[in-house]
């Protein structure tokens, strides 16, 4: 029994002029959830489609468990998708569905039976096994294409933007019963999507993909706190980018001058990087205080928009210097925070741990 | 006022409308059951003899028979040539494709006398005598841009992920075509098989160039018999039940399609409740 190791040589596609994949490296180990994160057009679903084997590779190689699979048709790779559209066969009941695989397969129909059933239970979908997918909702559906998909026991399930057709309450819902399901079965996911926050809640490791090509390859809290160029940073929520010149060092920081003369220390990132940067820094790790506040790395600045959320609040500054901050504030007690008008007056903290120096070029 | 005259008017249109295309084939019937034996006014009496003689008259109920043989062989082999022709338009990336579209669908425009002129030719340059399954063969041909017509547009409309699906879970790409694709398709097969059917049974041209002699098709026969006024009240009278044959087909098929596309949707299937009590079964 095979157990499931993705690895991917260099992998590139190619139609007519258009280089979708453009040089692949990944090692994706067995029992691991693998989201491949990035805008449409990046490539990630075309690398899924080559490792399913929709798609041939133009170069490269797919290797399932340390094998190529240049040579083996889709219908012979224990690879399984759950597909955007869910593919649902329409005019085949819910068990008919599940029952699909197993039965190109061979397997008895005790067997069927038995694994059908095991399958719907799983993803809790028992009491609709009779009915045709036309009569079940899009969080159904999503469903029963995961039981069809693993009732053929993948040594990989791939997942093309399962959730992308649901609203965002049952979203939320389903990455949590989905990283569970995950966890329970213990088979390799890879899984596309163009949501960052959903990467970040199930995944083990994140490949972040720009225009075919990896920009970095980590787990979410890595990816998030560490991101290794502006590209990832603003990919992985809203990240305020500001253009610098690193200069002189400063114990296990270095002092970046700004716009307009505006000097800061930052110790996150490339810290021995010198000459021009990009600085970057998360909403919510801005700090807004009373305009008499002083201190390393204090701006003032204007509110220029506070616009409510709900748990938080989005504030515009704009700094002393000219630059435009978004910070994102916790609305932690009832009631409006005067500090956040429009039009305020205020002290902006830039903590140095949080001001990352990443390379000026991408 | 003027809401109301124009509502008239529009009125009397539909009324004029429906007289135009029906008037012709209203006649017919009238004079299936006039007992005079030329179809003139006035009517002279109600009889059923023509249906008796039509079919004590073995000349005209061959003729039927050819036709709907004829009728059936080229409506299969145009709607199996144009599954294949949708299927390989619908793959991605076709080069060509519009050019293709557009060789498939020339026989739409070709006058059926020309082509007719052309197989007479071609087939007896390759020295073959006239035959009624050259009659099928070129009516195949003219159906076949209907065929495509009618089955590329539901093709296109099925979820290619569908067939992927199908693949995924390890079926060859014949099983995917078999067990997926072809029965989402049904319901455009069989309109295109009625539609051909109906295009190859009425053809004049190019069964009047191929048939055999002693063996005409059932159009052949009728333009024949036209002019002599012995048989001419039977070959209304045969009109007047091809007519009704016709709409209890189109009735019938029209019928098949919904259920067809009933059985695809699963609408009228058992709500949740009843279900939840079944086993969960497969077979």
């Amino acid at each position: 029994m095979s157990n499931g190791e993705v690895q991917l040589v260099s992998l590139v596609k190619k139609f007519d002029n258009f280089t979708a994949v453009d040089g692949i490296d990944l090692l994706i180990p067995a029992g691991e959830f693998f989201s491949l994160l990035g805008p449409s057009g990046c490539g990630k679903t075309t690398t899924l489609r080559m490792i399913a084997g929709f798609e041939q590779p133009t170069a490269g190689e797919v290797r399932l468990d340390g094998t190529d699979m240049a040579g083996t048709p889709a219908s012979k790779r224990n690879v399984h998708t759950v597909f955007q559209s869910y593919a649902l066969f329409p005019h085949m009941k819910v068990d008919e569905n599940v029952a699909f695989g197993l039965k190109r397969a061979k397997v008895s129909k005790e067997q069927i039976t038995k694994r059908v059933g095991e399958a719907l239970e799983l993803v809790q979908m028992q009491s609709m096994a009779h009915r045709k997918p036309a009569q079940l909702s899009g969080g159904q559906q999503q469903r029963v294409a995961l039981a069809r998909a693993l009732v053929m026991k993948p040594s990989v399930l791939l997942l093309d933007e399962p959730l992308g057709a649901l609203d965002a309450k049952l979203r939320r819902q389903l990455q949590v019963e989905l990283k569970a399901l995950q966890e329970q079965v213990g088979i390799t996911f890879v899984y596309v999507t163009h949501d960052q926050e959903e990467a970040l809640t199930m995944s083990d490791r994140i490949a972040v993909m720009n225009r075919g090509k990896v920009e970095q390859v980590s787990p979410p809290r890595e990816m998030y706190d560490e991101p290794a160029s502006a590209y990832v940073a603003d990919f992985l929520g809203v990240s305020n980018t500001m253009d610098a010149t690193a200069s002189a060092p400063d114990g296990d920081g270095v002092t970046v001058e700004l716009a307009n003369g505006l000097k800061l220390r930052a110790a996150g990132g490339q810290t021995s990087a010198r000459g021009p940067v990009k600085v970057v820094i998360r909403p919510e790790r801005i700090g807004i205080e009373a305009p008499t506040a002083t201190g390393p790395n204090y701006v003032s600045a204007l509110v220029q928009r506070s616009v409510y959320h709900g748990s938080g609040t989005q504030v515009t500054l704009l700094l002393h210097n000219g630059q435009t901050l978004t910070a994102l504030v916790q609305n932690s007690q009832a009631g409006d925070d005067p500090t956040w008008a429009a039009g305020n007056a205020v002290a902006v903290h830039l903590p140095d741990w949080a001001l990352r120096v990443l390379p000026a070029t991408s | 006022m003027t809401s109301r005259l124009g509502n008239s008017l529009l009125w009397l249109y539909f009324v004029l409308m429906v007289a135009f295309l029906f008037m012709p084939l209203a006649v017919l019937v009238l004079f299936a059951f006039n007992s005079g034996t030329t179809p003139t006014l006035p009517i002279e009496g109600f009889t059923t003899k023509w249906f008796a003689d039509a079919f004590s008259n073995t000349d005209l109920t061959s003729a039927l028979v050819r036709s709907a043989g004829i009728g059936v062989i080229a409506s299969i082999l145009a709607t199996a040539m144009g599954i294949m022709a949708a299927i390989g338009l619908n793959a991605k990336r076709v080069p060509g494709e519009s050019v293709a579209i557009g060789a498939l669908l020339l026989p739409l425009v070709v006058p059926y006398i020309s082509l007719a002129v052309g197989m007479l030719i071609l087939l007896q340059a390759l020295k073959f005598k006239n035959a009624l399954w050259e009659i099928a063969l070129g009516h195949s041909v003219i159906a076949l841009p209907f065929a495509l017509l009618v089955i590329l547009p539901r093709l296109r409309s099925l979820d290619g992920s569908l067939n992927e699906a199908a693949r995924d879970l390890g079926a060859s790409d014949f099983a995917a075509f078999r067990l997926i694709t072809f029965p989402l398709l049904l319901p455009a097969l069989l309109s295109s098989f009625i539609i051909c059917f109906s295009t190859s049974f009425d053809e004049f041209a190019i069964a009047s160039f191929l048939y055999p002699s002693g063996q005409p098709t059932y159009p052949v026969f009728l333009y024949g018999g036209a002019r002599s006024p012995a048989i001419l009240p039977q070959l209304i009278a045969v009109g007047t039940l091809v007519i009704a044959v016709s709409l209890l087909i189109v009735g019938f098929s029209e019928l098949g399609r919904r259920w067809a596309e009933r059985r695809i949707e699963g609408r009228s299937a058992a709500p949740a409740d009843v279900s939840a009590t079944d086993n969960v079964a497969t077979t």
